[in-house]
This record gives C-alpha cells, structure tokens and sequence, in this order.
C-alpha cells in the first residue's frame, strides 16, 4: 500500500493524524518555501525532523511544521518502517497537541502580524525569568545569549536558522511579556554628534519665541 | 556653519507639515499630493516637507517625512546625521500608536539619534495626555510633551524639549 499525494489535496493537519499511528517518515516535497522536509514518526510520536539532510532543534522543528500547516502547494510520500539517520534528542510530540499548538500560533500571528516590529529593530533582555509558554521558552531559551548583547529579528534569523516572520513574532510576544524592549540609543551611544550647538540653539529658540530665556517654563 | 536639520516623523495626519508651516520662517516647500487611498483627508505629504529657522549664525532645517509605511526608506535616510527626531502623533488617534511605536523603535535602534515624541491636538480633548503616552511607547517621560501645532509657542515645545535633552547628555558626558 503506497500512501502519497498532494498539499493542494489533503493539508498537514488532515495529513499527520492519519499517518503519525505508523511508523516510519513522511517526505514532504515540491515545497515553494521549502527544501525537502522529513518528519519521522515511532510510538505514534513525531520524534525527528529533517530539513533536507539536516535535522532540527525542536524550535526550527515547530517553525518548520507551521509552514507545512500553512503550505498549499507541495508532494508528501509515507515510507513505512524507515528511521531517521541520526536523531540524538527525540522530540516525543503527540500529534493533536502539536497540531493544536501550531493552530494557536497561526491565528495567534494572522491577528498580530500588522503590530510585528521592523526586522531591523533591537532589542535586548529586560530580565531573565523564562517564559512559562512552552512556544515562547524554546525561542526564549536559544536567543537568550544573542539577547543579552542586543540583536535584531533579521540576525536572529540567520542565528537560529528560522523564518524572519517567526523570530518578529516572537520577539513581539516577549515584549508583551515585558522579557524584551527595544534598545534605544542611550545605551548604545558613544558621544553626542552635535556637542555644544544644542545649549546655543536652546537659548536663541526661547528668546526667539518667547522674548525671555525665563519665560520657557512648561 | 553648517546647517542642521531635525527629522519629524509621524502616521499620516499626525499633524508634520502644519507642526513645520507654523515653526518655519521661510515659505514651506511641501509635496502635497491628493491621496489616491482612502487614509482620512483629501491630500497627503508624498516626498516630504522641507522647512527653517535661523538662530543667529545657525541655520535648522525641519525635514518632514512621509507617514505611509511604503516610503520607510526615507525615514532612514533623512535621519543619518540628523541634530535629533521629532515623533509626532495624534493624541486622539490610538490606533496610530502601534505603527508609531513600530517607527520609533526602528529609528531609535538603528541610529543614535536623539528624540522626543510630541502628541498633538492637546487643544482639542478628549485626547491622550504625555503622560500616558510615555508608559504605552516605553519611554522615559521628560521623552513626551503636548502640543498643538498650529499655535507656535507651543509647537516650539518638543523642538525646546530636545535641546533641553541634548543639552543635558551633553554635560552629562
């Protein structure tokens, strides 16, 4: 029995329930965003993925999949009964509270994606408490050292090997959380560019619109 | 002496070309086009608005940028080298907040250039007051005054306000 098909036809989500009760991989291909992805399944449980011949971190692994759930163009092939080359930390998710994870997370980005900050914009750690949402803690956990010195959504991204729109988002749910701000120039200014013209210009502007230097009070 | 130019920024409407028509000493050069989508009034500032003030041997330019997200490049551009940014936006218009947030965050990230956010139509209420704008963009408070940009002795406050911050990292260093 060959089990294949076509993204167009059959989404992830119907997808995975129905496989995941086998194991062995299904190959996913012919993905516009994607290289070959190859999710490997034992005990019911979703154990590996592979990004062409690379296996993922559970946090590239969770990014991977929402772009799967998301994805309407694309091959998948099961092949029963194969195991992934290597596959050192198991992920051992159920299917359904993934699926349902990944599912919160797309709405969660469709509502936000307007209020997503510039990918370009720093920011940097408030404080150190790990967030409790297993979603956030992952991303938490492998940006934390590139946090600490200040970094961007962009270079995040090529850190952690993840989508520049996931990294966006999550670094606006950690600003919600009050766990990451902006990086302002205070902090990272070396001197002032103008010294000594700004006290000049202050005096001329309040004698040129208020008469007297005392009468600027507000 | 070489002329200096402070960047005002803000969302459309925010209150840029008449904040710069009312500070301005020269005839303002604005770029005002009738808008071809629907974002509120009839015309809107295209390139930017170009406005100055002489204070003694020193000229300022006033540079207003455009408010829609697709000229983002210009904020970039118009802020390099720039005395500081002026953020301009409404007080009774929340849902410009987020997109201004967005660019000062930005802008305040990528370069070191001094700012101070004006909230505008202070003369009009019910609008947001500076201090609860401060806490909403993550900002120290001496960071936000009100203004209504039509009357000059107070459209000159976020420019005072600058300098006076300027001033005060300067002897701070």
């Amino acid at each position: 029995m060959a089990i294949f098909g076509s993204l167009n036809h059959m989404s992830l989500d119907d997808l995975l329930p129905f496989v995941s009760s086998r194991d062995g991989a299904l190959e996913i291909f012919n993905l516009k965003r994607l290289p070959r992805v190859t999710l490997y399944f034992h005990s019911g449980k979703l154990q590996c993925v592979y990004l062409g011949n690379k296996p993922l971190d559970s946090l590239q692994a969770r990014s991977v999949i929402s772009e799967l759930v998301a994805a309407s163009n694309g091959s998948f092939e099961f092949i029963p009964e194969i195991r992934p080359p290597t596959c050192d930390q198991p992920l051992g998710w159920s299917i359904d509270r993934m699926l349902i994870s990944v599912a919160a997370t797309l709405d969660e980005y469709a509502q936000v994606v307007d209020r997503l900050p510039h990918p370009e914009t720093v920011f940097s750690l408030t404080h150190i408490t790990v967030p409790d949402d297993t979603r956030i803690s992952d991303f938490w956990k492998r940006a934390y050292i590139y946090l600490q010195e200040g970094i961007s959504a962009q270079e995040l991204s090529e850190k952690l090997g993840m989508p520049l729109d996931h990294c966006r988002f999550y670094l606006h749910k950690l600003r919600q959380l009050g766990a990451v701000a902006p990086v302002r120039f205070e902090a990272r200014r070396e001197k002032p560019q103008h010294a000594g013209v700004a006290a000049r210009l202050l005096t001329s502007l309040k004698k040129r619109f208020f008469g007297e230097d005392n009468a600027w009070s507000r | 002496m070489e002329p200096l130019k402070v960047v005002v920024a803000g969302p459309v409407g925010s209150g840029k070309s008449t904040f710069i028509r009312t500070l301005s000493e020269t005839d303002v050069v604005d770029t005002e086009a009738l808008a071809s989508e629907d974002i509120g009034k009839l015309t809107t500032t295209v390139a930017l608005d170009y406005g100055t003030i002489h204070l003694g041997d020193q000229l300022l330019y006033l540079f207003g940028t455009p408010g829609q997200d697709r000229f983002d490049f210009m904020w970039d551009v118009l802020s390099e080298g720039a005395l500081g940014l002026l953020l301009l936006i409404r007080g009774d218009k929340p849902e410009d907040f987020v997109p201004a947030r967005r660019l000062l965050d930005y802008l305040t990230s990528r370069r070191p250039v001094p700012f101070v956010i004006g909230v505008t139509r202070q003369d009009l209420p019910p609008v947001w007051g500076p201090e609860d704008v401060a806490p909403f963009f993550g900002v120290p408070g001496e960071r936000v005054v009100g203004l209504n940009a039509t009357d000059p002795q107070s459209a000159v406050t976020p420019l005072l306000r600058l300098l006076e911050l300027i001033t005060a990292e300067e002897m701070a260093s």
